[in-house]
């Protein structure tokens, strides 16, 4: 558990009794203050309880600062089909929820025509899909990932590399002809396809590389 | 001769050792109609069957003392996590299940190295492992979806079915699979089709530099379009072409055709970026 996922949790578990919580705060100085400074407001508050309470306006405006920063948040189920993933690899929570914002970003860049009845020509009518990157679309860093494959499960960063370029050269071909052919709907499918392929690449890897 | 003896006695305690390691432990759930079962296992086979009446039944073998079985009833749905203890590998921390549950239950499976197993259900089948060797069989009028990395995928006499599957470089089989959707996208592995593509359904198959090969029988009734941008394509049944294209049908890299009555006809798609496909026909059983 990092210092970021320590102070999410403080939503759950205010006051540092999980065992997670307790080794961290065991070896983060900063946390540690941290926890015991909330525990000093917690047990000071209950001391003014008998003064006069705030009005109404006072908590709105508490609350709403409180929801901008993101120290609360609605609360949400914890129960989760793959809990130990979640619990060790913090960043690779984004891993599917970024992958689902990648495939819906390469819908809106690869936005569909309406069909057509000709033969496809050469010259392109539609603009050119930009040139942008998987980390500039969703966050999917190829380096990342083989960096916490290398870390996490040496053994298997040569395979992930292999695997990554392959799904890199499937990204690029279609990539190619959605640009020669952009009204060719089958070629935006197979971008889309493409990358799915790489979206679940990058979610298998991660639980591979579990120890 | 002294040498030999102690030799054998070395292997014969690794072994008892080994034996003695690995324990077997069973559960068992009453669950409802239409039942969740979810198992997520980091190492080790996962196998799914039928069970008689509304019970599922966990058989699981624990490799070593460093992993441990944590099992929960949710309402109607059962989960089965391997929890694995500090100082865990694929060695000690594998386990194999063997899992009985009523045909009518959707069923989860998770397991990086597998092999992943699955047969004679008829509710949702969910198959993910990145290694994983997936393997399912008489499925019936179910949603079936697999996730593999690198393991070769086999579905075998899987009918009325959903059918999705993603393999990014396995070899992917089917045998007898038909339903209203069978889509395979595969980045580099080949895609191996025998059947006779049902009927009024959506097939696609589709790699980017795997081989494709489709063996129907020539009474298939089917509209069957191939195509591959650097791959060959050829095929051995005759079809009766579309006149009206929306791609250019060119001989070598692309096909497009009617086969069987058209009246009642799949949809069937080929498509390869630079592998090759082939529709070969299938010889009469004798």
């Amino acid at each position: 558990m990092n210092c970021i996922e320590l102070q999410a949790s403080l939503v759950e578990i205010e006051d540092g009794r999980s065992a997670a919580q307790w080794n961290h705060l065991k070896n983060c100085p900063q946390c540690s203050a941290l926890v015991a400074e909330l525990m000093l407001i917690a047990s000071s508050a209950v001391e003014l309880r008998g003064l006069n309470e705030p009005s109404p306006r006072v908590w709105n405006s508490i609350e709403i600062a409180l929801r901008q920063e993101g120290i609360i948040r609605p609360q949400r189920l914890s129960r989760s089909l793959l809990p130990s993933l979640s619990s060790r690899w913090g960043w690779a929570r984004w891993v599917v929820p970024a992958a689902a914002a990648l495939l819906i970003a390469v819908g809106l860049y690869v936005r569909p025509h309406s069909q057509s009845n000709r033969p496809i020509q050469e010259a392109a009518v539609a603009p050119a899909i930009p040139a942008v990157s998987d980390q500039a679309i969703a966050g999917l860093n190829d380096d990342d990932l083989l960096q916490e494959i290398a870390q996490q499960s040496p053994d298997l960063k040569a395979q992930c590399a292999d695997n990554l370029r392959r799904v890199n050269d499937y990204i690029e071909d279609a990539r190619r002809i959605v640009v020669a052919n952009p009204n060719d709907e089958e070629a935006r499918r197979s971008l889309m396809e493409a990358y799915q392929e790489k979206a679940m690449l990058f979610e298998l890897a991660m639980d591979r590389s579990l120890p | 001769m002294s040498g030999r003896i102690i030799e054998l006695v070395a292997i014969g305690t690794l072994l008892a050792g080994t034996l003695v390691a690995q324990t077997h432990q069973e559960y068992r759930f009453n669950v409802g109609p239409k039942a969740g079962v979810s198992v997520n296992n980091a190492y080790g086979s996962i196998s799914v069957k039928p069970s008689t009446g509304n019970v599922v039944v966990i058989n699981a073998s624990l490799f070593s003392g460093k992993v441990e079985v944590d099992k929960n009833l949710v309402g109607n749905r059962v989960e089965i996590q391997s929890h694995l203890l500090p100082g865990a590998d694929a060695v000690s921390g594998r386990v194999d299940y063997e899992i009985l549950v009523p045909a009518d239950a959707s069923i989860t499976l998770h397991s990086s190295t597998g092999p992943l197993r699955a047969e004679r259900l008829h509710g949702d089948v969910t198959l993910e492992g990145s290694a994983a060797t997936v393997e399912i069989r008489d499925i019936t009028g179910a949603h079936v979806h697999v996730k593999t990395l690198n393991g070769p995928v086999t579905l075998t006499n899987v009918q009325e079915g959903h059918v999705e599957i993603d393999s990014l470089s396995g070899e992917v089989t089917l045998n007898g699979v038909t339903g209203p959707l069978v889509q395979v996208v595969s980045t580099s592995g080949s895609i191996q089709y025998v059947g006779d593509f049902g009927d009024r359904g959506e097939y696609r198959l589709t790699s980017h530099s795997g081989n494709i090969v489709a063996t129907v029988p020539e009474s298939t009734s089917a509209d069957v379009s191939a195509r591959s941008v650097r791959g060959e394509v050829h095929d051995e049944i005759p079809l009766q072409p579309k006149t009206h294209t929306w791609f250019v049908v060119k001989e070598g890299s692309a096909f497009w055709g009617t086969m069987g009555r058209t009246a009642v006809s799949s949809t069937v798609v080929l498509r390869s970026f630079s592998g090759k496909i082939h529709l070969r026909k299938r010889e009469a059983v004798k």
